[in-house]
């Protein structure tokens, strides 16, 4: 999905964290921004609130969706 | 502080989150820097408005985006590569305690550059790049004295050299005129915070809040 803000050509990363080494990574919010750099700055800031041992972003264009709801596998 | 003025004022929310961040950072770093001078055993100096050894651009909020991008792009940059250099230095009480400040800086400097790169910044660049010159010093100052000893790991040449290196948006300015350094203030022209920030930062603004006589 395109976006259009400040910035000319944006997209939008997926933000993923991990409490404890354990437990899997989940999905704790998306940002948007031009580049990764920024992407990343605007990750950490927005959400290192709580105590993560690992934080990762991805773009959420290189995320390839299977089925979407309401599409149930057969 | 100057951060912190943008927090509700930056062309984005994820900028206006970046920029209340990256304050309360600066906040914490100010106050491990201070409690780390402490032990060093250097007094405190007392709290006036010319002891404030703030550089130029800070004097006064800045009333463009620009600015702040220049100043997060800039002279973050330079405040950072000291940093590491006194991370990197002998003196024990600064090496343990800088490395968290140089993993937060990191960030900052993501910000800095993908802001520098999209906006029109040059002219404010460029006045931050000279306070951030004059803030390092001169060549067979302090700095440079102070590597000699082993207490910096870097010294002016090796500074300026990874900021413009780092910041390479930043044009350079005219040279320098050092005979009106101040070595304390960090500065040359004269000035200083601006009365209103510098009632908070003093707590004056809080004082008219209390009760009378509290």
């Amino acid at each position: 999905m395109g976006f259009v803000r400040v910035h000319a050509d944006v997209q939008e990363y997926e933000v993923f964290a991990r409490k404890t080494r354990l437990e899997p990574l989940r999905q704790v919010g998306a940002v948007v921004a031009p580049d990764d750099e920024l992407a990343m700055a605007y990750a950490r800031a927005t959400y290192d609130e709580e105590r993560w041992v690992e934080m990762m972003i991805v773009p959420k264009a290189a995320v390839i969706q299977l089925w979407a709801p309401g599409e149930a596998e057969a | 502080m100057r951060y912190a003025e943008w927090c509700i004022a930056a062309p984005t929310l994820e900028a206006d989150i970046a920029a209340a961040a990256m304050g309360l950072d600066d906040i914490g770093h100010s106050r491990v820097l201070y409690g780390s001078l402490r032990e060093l055993g250097t007094a405190d100096v007392p709290d006036e408005p010319g002891s404030y050894a703030n550089v130029p651009y800070l004097d006064r909020p800045w009333t463009d985006w620009t600015a702040f991008v220049a100043a997060n792009g800039v002279l973050d940059s330079a405040f950072t590569l000291m940093i590491e250099g006194l991370a990197g230095c002998t003196v024990e009480v600064l090496r343990s305690r800088l490395k968290k400040m140089l993993q937060e800086e990191r960030y900052h400097a993501m910000h800095g550059r993908s802001w520098m790169r999209e906006s029109r910044a040059a002219a404010d660049a460029e006045q931050a790049r000279r306070d951030a010159i004059v803030w390092i010093g001169p060549e067979g100052g302090d700095v440079d004295d102070l590597h000699q000893k082993g207490i910096l790991s870097l010294g002016v040449r090796d500074i300026r050299r990874r900021l413009d290196a780092q910041v390479p948006a930043a044009p350079a300015s005219p040279a320098i005129d050092w005979k009106a350094w101040d070595p304390v203030r960090r500065r040359i022209s004269p000035g200083g915070i601006d009365e209103l920030t510098l009632g908070m930062l003093q707590g004056l603004a809080e004082k008219r809040y209390m009760p009378a006589g509290a």
